[in-house]
């Protein structure tokens, strides 16, 4: 029997290790073991207040930080009872927006092109790419200059507070945004033209099911109530916990998910699948120029899904920094807050997929559970699906051959490690110790 | 230091934010690859040659036996190892969980870059001193400093728990420039007023266990005796 182990994937964010087992055609096992360290987010948060989980709880991840801090402080107001003004909602959806640019970008060009071009990081390809390089650089640049304006800072926002922000941004700040935003998206026309011209292997698996948060209204989105599952079924967001199960597993430090045992996959092609006839303007038409077959089965398209949800947040991004140029922001005051008993739940859609916050607090505003479930943690029973998929159906390559086709395969899924650790659940009434 | 000094980035157990600020210098970028001999970057590189290195980055706190092994291995291989963030530089908050150390707890420490993230502005100068043949300067200030300089409104004096006192500066009073108060996340000052910080919280009603309770969220060791710097 071969045994094939990769004991550091590389270009991902965070440490994993990949054994697969094959005799012949038939792959007998695939173990993803995410390896990386705890670092007690658990034991952190547990007894604290309100006021300091979204800080505590974004240090969970760098990339997709801007998601944990806004749904965190979604799920505090939601367990306390704090209304928000559709300005914030505005700018909150703007600071994802940009989240999405950047960590897309990142993933995109940086981690995933390479593979496509043959080179083994993004300093090789820049000798020979450089244009495409350092416009994609730009590109995600922008990303960050957008989280820098709404979230004061690009990692770990430290301007979204409940209720409101510490300081709005100005109109010409707003106006500069809206043009660096619109000379980004016409500086993605070549790169998707550059992108459309690569071939993208078939890596279709037969049974692979998809997951995202249905958005809020008639367009796209990264909001909403109502989990869908591509075979049909949906849940109210609040009822997660029934929707699927978790298992902990002897080998990762992460748990799985699974619906009646099946896993599934989230993220940008989760949403395309489930959404994709949402899109309009430039972002439906890259969708059709990347020649993405909707529904597609292939978790490698996730990577071009990743480059149309790019240009559907340069484009969602343009249109509000234009309605904030027409209506103006209002100073408004941030609201008196009375801690109470109570739980809120939210769901997001981040650049990897879904994530769940729930927390609870005494009279005190004082957390007494807390769950976070990562769309890393969610995608790892997929990932082990289609590396056995894969296995079977490219059986005789050599090892070498074998061992790219899955790292390949793993990047596609743009694993973020840190997130997916089982980082926070701690149940009411039972302390959580690890030490 | 040599014409392209042989670098090394490495992550222990953290959010790889202090990783993701030097791939955020999006305008620099090219031109760091340019001036260094990377010959290990996995989160951004496959294939990496290892061997000896000039400098090693290493972030992240020590939570497990692996990031043990690592960071052994690079320090044996390192000329100089520098500290990057603050999970790096104090614990941060693995070391409140129980679950992380720092660095210096297992490793010489060279230098220290802390941050949660580290500033781009820091790491850039660092990176300029380095291929110049310096340690990069030490920053000993507090944030309360800079704040001062930006002429902002004083939270402490309006009532709010603000670390900036108490907090080591270099990101030019980022949270309190936009009415927040420091969280601290830089880890404790060189050259901190912890008496003055002391009477101003406690005129407005403040324990100093509720400030050492804000503290301790990123400050590891030198939140729980006061005044424990890191070299």
């Amino acid at each position: 029997m071969a045994k094939i182990h990769l004991d550091h994937i590389s270009r991902v964010e965070g440490h994993g290790a990949l054994t697969v087992k094959l005799d012949g055609n038939t792959v007998q096992e695939v173990k993803l073991n995410l390896f990386e360290g705890m670092r007690g987010f658990e034991k952190v948060v547990l007894g604290r207040s309100y006021t300091e989980i979204p800080a505590i709880i974004c240090r969970i991840c760098a990339i997709c930080s801007a998601g944990h801090a806004i749904t965190a402080h979604m799920a505090v107001e939601k367990a306390l009872g704090i209304s928000v003004s559709a300005q914030t909602e505005l700018l909150r959806e703007l600071a994802f927006l940009g989240m999405f640019i950047e960590s897309h970008s990142l993933h995109v060009f940086a981690l995933a092109l390479p593979d496509y071009l043959g080179y083994d990081g993004i300093a090789d390809m820049a000798q020979d790419h450089k244009d495409v390089v350092t416009t994609a650089l730009q590109i995600k640049k922008t990303g960050n200059c957008v989280q820098e304006l709404i979230g004061g800072r690009a990692i770990h926002h430290i301007n979204t507070t409940f209720g409101g922000f510490g300081k709005l941004p100005s109109q010409a700040e707003i106006n500069e945004l809206r043009e660096q935003l619109a000379n980004r998206l016409s500086a993605m026309e070549g790169i998707v033209e550059l992108l459309a011209g690569l071939s993208t292997p078939n890596y279709a698996g037969e049974e692979i099911l998809f997951m995202a948060v249905r958005p809020a209204g008639e367009g796209y989105g990264f909001f909403g109530d109502t989990i869908v599952f591509s075979d049909g079924r949906e849940f109210p967001a609040e009822q997660y916990q029934i929707a699927f199960q978790e298992t902990e597993n002897q080998y990762s430090n992460a748990k799985q998910s699974t619906i009646d045992g099946l896993p599934f996959m989230v993220g940008a092609l989760a949403r395309i699948n489930l959404f994709g006839d949402r899109l309009t303007g430039k972002a439906a038409e890259t969708l059709a120029k990347l020649q993405i077959p909707i529904p597609s089965k292939n978790a490698l398209h996730n990577n071009l899904a990743q480059v149309v949800e790019i240009i559907y947040a340069l484009e969602r991004a343009i249109e509000i920094c234009d309605q904030i140029l027409a209506e103006g922001l209002q100073a408004e005051p941030l609201p008196d807050i009375t801690p109470q008993t109570g739980q809120g739940i939210i769901a997001t859609e981040l650049p990897r997929g879904t994530l769940y916050h729930s927390f609870s607090f005494d009279e005190n505003g004082l957390v007494t559970a807390a769950d976070v479930i990562t769309p890393t943690a969610l995608n790892q029973a997929s990932v082990e699906q289609e590396i056995a998929f894969i296995g079977a159906s490219h059986a005789g390559q050599t090892e070498d051959q074998l061992k790219f086709l899955f790292e390949r395969l793993v990047r596609a899924y743009d694993p973020c490690i840190s997130c997916s650790v089982h980082v926070v659940q701690i149940k009411e009434g039972h302390k959580h110790t690890i030490d | 230091m040599k014409a392209k000094p042989r670098i090394g980035i490495y992550g222990l157990s953290s959010c790889a934010g202090d990783q993701l600020v030097l791939v955020n210098c999006e305008d620099e970028l090219l031109t760091i690859l340019e001036a260094v001999d990377l010959r290990s970057f996995v989160m951004a590189h496959s294939n990496n040659p290892e061997g000896e290195l000039d400098v090693a980055f290493v972030e992240g706190a020590v939570t497990q036996e692996s990031d043990l092994a690592t960071l052994k291995d690079v320090r044996s291989r390192a000329q100089i190892l520098i500290a990057l963030g603050t999970c790096a530089v104090w614990g941060g908050i693995p070391y409140l969980s129980g679950l992380g150390t720092p660095l210096s707890d297992h490793v010489q420490v060279d230098y220290a870059i802390t941050g949660c993230p580290i500033e781009k502005t820091q790491l850039l100068k660092a990176l300029s001193s380095l291929l110049r043949g310096d340690l990069p300067l030490s920053l000993p200030h507090p944030v309360c400093l800079e704040c001062t300089i930006r002429e902002n409104d004083c939270l402490l004096q309006s009532g709010e728990i603000c670390c900036g006192p108490l907090t080591a500066g270099g990101c030019n009073a980022r949270c309190p420039s936009h009415n927040r108060a420091c969280l601290g996340c830089r880890g404790a000052s060189h050259d901190p007023n912890y008496e003055s910080a002391r009477r101003i919280l406690e005129e407005h009603g403040y324990s100093v266990a509720e400030v050492r309770q804000r503290l301790a969220l990123f400050s590891g060791k030198a939140s729980v005796k006061e005044g424990t710097q890191v070299g």
